[in-house]
């Protein structure tokens, strides 16, 4: 198979180091602009036309990193620093990735359509010679991509012949380059050859995260055609995705691992389901490819036909763990809370890990962490035993918890806003960026000066909601109902990591936890989501976007852990904190139908920017008998509120890890009938028995 | 208030019957099939369980009321519905304790909630007779056609067990033969040909093969206990391939 051998050719790591500022630099110093942004359209112009294109013997679609791998000496290095520092780029906090572009537009004028749009929008313009000097900087970059597809055509033509290489299949890449530097895409073929060269540009400009969004949407009227007229079927319509996707991995190159996302599912401009025949191609595409880079997030409505929530769950129980279910209801509400049109929020997708973003019509995205529990901390650690015991209700407790996080909030935005400050935002623009944003062109402006449609927004990412639930129940049941303790010893008994204070800490570690259906400690997790959500909504970014909140840890529970004392849930100082928006490891005894229970009663469409909700099951309840239990258990969690859920099959790899690593699967439960059990209770050889069950089922 | 002998409450149990369920898993067994995987059910005392590997400890044995339990279960409501799932009641023996057995799957009932049974089947009829008008399905566990292996080893009686299925199926309800597959038991060619002829004389149509394995085993040093099929290995896959083939000409078989 075509994929498998273009995975061997990868394994080749190019020579040299991987160095686009370098070409990006020679255009700088060619360059006889003036304006910022023309200079740094001629960098980018020097970027997309000096690397020599390489082309895969593999690739049906084409566009690597490789070509920006060089061998440099020290005084180039040293030049190519001088002028990245004269012409700096934006950080993440000021714009700079994590971004869906509007590849809706580019797939249906293609780039001399583009191009068209700026020269009528620099006649529009006439009179404002800032935005036609803008104009005229986009439009150097759009060039310079056509010479790039030109410069690819060449080399494909130029290959015929050579070993390994296929003729036919270079004609056919030579054909859609040129085609696209003539007109929009024609074909299917021609719309993802288009898609993933512009995805490459960006990653060359040193952009992360950046999502390729809806493409079930976008490249579905090409798509529909080719199959209907025969051109294409769906296995090669995959075949093509899964050699496109497959170069995400290029950046494991350089030491990185990129994070694309891409979206499959959801609803039309109408609202209506939007499922199609591509969104099973791009899913399959995907389990083909079989690495983590291609971050697949599908969106699930009520009416997501069941077929294709099973297709899902059928590639995430391959071990891959994607797609991430979204529920769209929810996130669609969230979204609409934060007054976008409801014909944009319809058309949302996820950058990053699972963020959400009004595709191509607001600038790059950014997030920080906020850790709630450290002002939980704060009030017990740094007060004296006097002013600790005289809190008289847990009504008072939180009164002043609710008070401490209330300035947390503010100076956190306050940091925020200085970190996305631009003293001098006319030298930080991104022209290439900004022919890909809703109302750029039109409006002669850049994506961070108010081209794009929206304003920034910024997500508060909230940390350890399931430790700070734990927490304050054991704070109001073992302080304040059952009265066996007093808020002072908690405090002695955390400044020495429950050294000697074992009995209070099985005594905290008793009341009730987040996780088990119970309301006593999930009002905490309401509250949680509600408060926070309250108190981050009476801030604005620095344009005057929305600040969202979000609870997707990814793995930052484990450092923001590291650095804190013990808590009150009885937690010892340095472990991690419950993960994203799930409660704390080991704590959700009753079993999943409780935990998503307890999960779901947040209010999530206070959660704009989205959650994570982390769930392992063994890999036999994917088999075909049993998925369609886990398929109900989910439509009922949607169904219920929940925001996502993130499922895991546990691979012969976690139940091995499991062996070595007890600890870190606490709940890890293996399920066969009238039986289950806990994993990490089982005796080694029985693990064993089961490590051979999974390998028979694969 | 009737009163119910609990081991634990499993919630989305996917091995016990249709759709996601709760197992009700009812402390007490009168049978003593030295195989069994879960050995805290056998003794109708409360029981502790410490596990040597880890630190966990857990109790098995818990008085509740019915009401206690439905209020439980109850929780579980939406994830039922929406899957054709519901309540098993599982053991242990769960028809030992047949007149709580009959107030919970009354209760559940009244609730739009369906019980399923899974039963070894070696009680007196009235037993029986307690929990079938409120019960939608069985599951009925079959070891042997040998009285005598039935006799000596499980401590079971054949006739009753037999007896009792042949009632059910004669008064039409929905019941599906559970025969764990156990080697050195009841895998030989001529084991398994007198099981599927008993039971098709009987009137059997489904049957769901459970081949052994040794889950349990951690559960027998967690209690002190000494566990006899501790170094058996499942059997493997091709052996319960050649099993399924001699059911399948009789009933309609599924391997869990």
């Amino acid at each position: 198979m075509i994929l498998n051998k273009l995975k061997e050719e990868m394994k080749n790591k190019p020579s040299g180091e991987y160095c686009p500022n370098y070409f990006r630099c020679k255009g700088y110093e060619k360059s006889r602009e003036s304006d910022p942004s023309k200079i740094r359209a001629d960098g980018i112009a020097a970027l997309f036309t000096c690397p020599a294109p390489y082309i895969y013997k593999n690739d049906l679609i084409v566009g690597s990193i490789r070509p920006f791998y060089t061998v440099l000496s020290e005084n180039e290095k040293k030049k190519v620093a001088e002028y990245m520092l004269k012409y700096p780029e934006r950080n993440f906090f000021q714009g700079f990735d994590h971004f869906a572009p509007d590849y809706f537009t580019a797939v249906k004028l293609g780039i001399p359509g583009l191009i068209e749009s700026i020269n009528e929008s620099v006649k529009n313009h006439k009179d404002d010679e800032k935005a036609v000097i803008f104009l005229q900087s986009m439009k150097t970059t759009l060039c310079a991509l056509i010479k790039k597809f030109e410069a690819y055509a060449d080399k494909a033509n130029g290959l015929k012949g050579k070993d390994g290489y296929d003729d036919n299949r270079l004609s056919k890449i030579a054909e859609n380059c040129i085609a696209l530097t003539k007109s929009a895409p024609q074909s299917f073929e021609q719309g993802l050859q288009l898609v993933w060269m512009l995805h490459n540009c960006f990653v060359s400009e040193g952009r992360y995260a950046m999502a390729l969004g809806r493409i079930d949407r976008y490249l579905y009227p090409l798509f529909e055609k080719d199959i209907k007229s025969g051109l294409i079927d769906e296995d090669y319509a995959t075949q093509l995705i899964s050699n496109a996707f497959l170069k995400i991995c290029e950046s494991r190159y350089n030491g990185a691992d990129d994070v694309v996302n891409i979206c499959i599912g959801g609803v039309d401009e109408e609202g209506n389901c939007s499922v199609n025949g591509l969104s099973y191609c791009v899913l399959h595409a995907v389990a083909d490819v079989n690495m983590p880079g291609p971050n697949l997030s599908a969106r699930i409505t009520e009416d997501t036909p069941d077929d294709f929530l099973d297709g899902c769950l059928k590639v995430i129980g391959t071990g891959l763990g994607y797609p991430a279910l979204m529920n769209d209801g929810v996130n669609r509400a969230a979204l609409l809370r934060k007054g976008y049109e409801q014909k944009d929020v319809n058309d949302f997708c996820m950058v990053g890990c699972i963020e959400n973003f009004i595709t191509g019509k607001q600038p790059p995205w950014s997030d920080g962490r906020f850790d709630p529990i450290c002002f939980l901390e704060d009030i017990i650690v740094n007060n004296g035993a006097a002013y600790l015991d005289g809190i008289g209700s847990m009504d008072e407790f939180m009164a002043l918890y609710t008070q401490k996080l209330s300035k947390g909030a503010e100076d956190y935005v306050k940091r925020i806003h200085a970190m996305s400050y631009v003293p001098e935002p006319e030298k930080h623009t991104s022209p290439f960026l900004s022919c890909f944003c809703d109302c750029c062109i039109e409006r002669g402006r850049d994506i961070n000066c108010g081209g794009a449609k929206y304003p920034s927004v910024h997500g508060a990412v909230l940390m350890g909601i399931g430790t700070v639930s734990d927490c304050l129940s054991a704070i109001e049941k073992t302080v304040f109902i059952d009265k066996t303790v007093k808020l002072s010893e908690i405090a002695e008994a955390i400044k020495h990591n429950y050294e000697g204070f074992d009995g209070l800490r099985q005594t905290l570690k008793a009341a009730p936890k987040y996780g088990n259906n119970d309301e006593f400690a999930d009002k905490y997790a309401v509250w949680y989501t509600s408060t926070l959500s309250d108190m981050f909504d009476r801030y604005k970014t620095l344009d005057g976007g929305a600040i969202y909140t979000a609870m997707a840890a990814n793995i930052s529970n484990i450092y923001a852990g590291r650095d804190l004392l013990a808590t009150p849930d009885g937690r010892l100082a340095g472990r991690p904190l419950s993960d994203a928006a799930s409660p704390t490891y080991g704590c959700d005894e009753r079993g999943v139908t409780s935990t998503l229970l307890s999960v779901s009663k947040p209010d999530y469409t206070r959660c704009a920017c989205g959650t994570v909700v982390n769930q392992k099951f063994s890999p036999s309840a994917f088999d075909d008998g049993r998925r369609e239990k886990l398929l109900k258990l989910i439509r009922v969690y949607f169904a219920r509120g929940g925001q996502e859920i993130q499922i895991n099959s546990t691979s012969r790899e976690v139940l091995q890890d499991a062996m070595e690593n007890p600890d870190k699967y606490p709940t890890l439960v293996v399920r066969v009938s009238g039986f289950s059990a806990i994993y990490v209770t089982l005796a080694k050889e029985v693990q064993e028995d089961i490590l051979s069950r999974t390998q028979q089922s694969l | 208030m009737t009163e119910l002998n609990v081991s634990s409450i499993q919630r989305f149990s996917v091995g016990d019957g249709p759709g996601i369920r709760t197992t009700v898993f009812l402390k007490g067994c009168n049978l003593r099939c030295p195989w069994c995987h879960n050995p805290e059910c056998v003794s109708p005392e409360t029981q502790t369980l410490c596990y040597k590997n880890t630190d966990k400890k857990t109790v098995s044995g818990k008085t509740m009321t019915v009401d206690e339990i439905i209020e439980d279960v109850m929780e579980d409501v939406d994830f039922y519905r929406e899957s054709g799932g519901g309540v098993t009641l599982s053991g242990g023996e769960p028809l030992l304790q047949s007149k709580g057995a009959k107030e919970l799957s009354k209760g559940l009932k009244e609730r739009g909630v369906t019980t399923l049974i899974d039963t070894a089947g070696c009680v007196p009829w009235e037993n029986f007779g307690d929990v079938t008008d409120f019960a939608d399905e069985y599951y009925f566990d079959i070891k042997t056609a040998d009285e005598k292996l039935y006799k000596d080893v499980i401590k079971g009686d054949k006739a009753l067990i037999f007896g009792n299925l042949k009632r059910l199926i004669e008064l039409n309800k929905n019941v599906v033969v559970r025969i764990p597959l156990i080697p050195g038991f009841n895998m030989s060619e001529i084991d398994c040909e007198n099981i599927c002829e008993e039971l098709n004389d009987i009137g059997v149509k489904r049957v769901d093969l459970l081949p052994f394995h040794r889950l349990g085993s951690s559960k027998y040093e967690a209690l002190g206990l000494t566990y006899a099929y501790k170094d058996v290995l499942p059997p493997d896959k091709a052996a319960v391939g050649r099993i399924k083939e001699i059911y399948d000409k009789y009933f309609i078989t599924n391997i869990e």
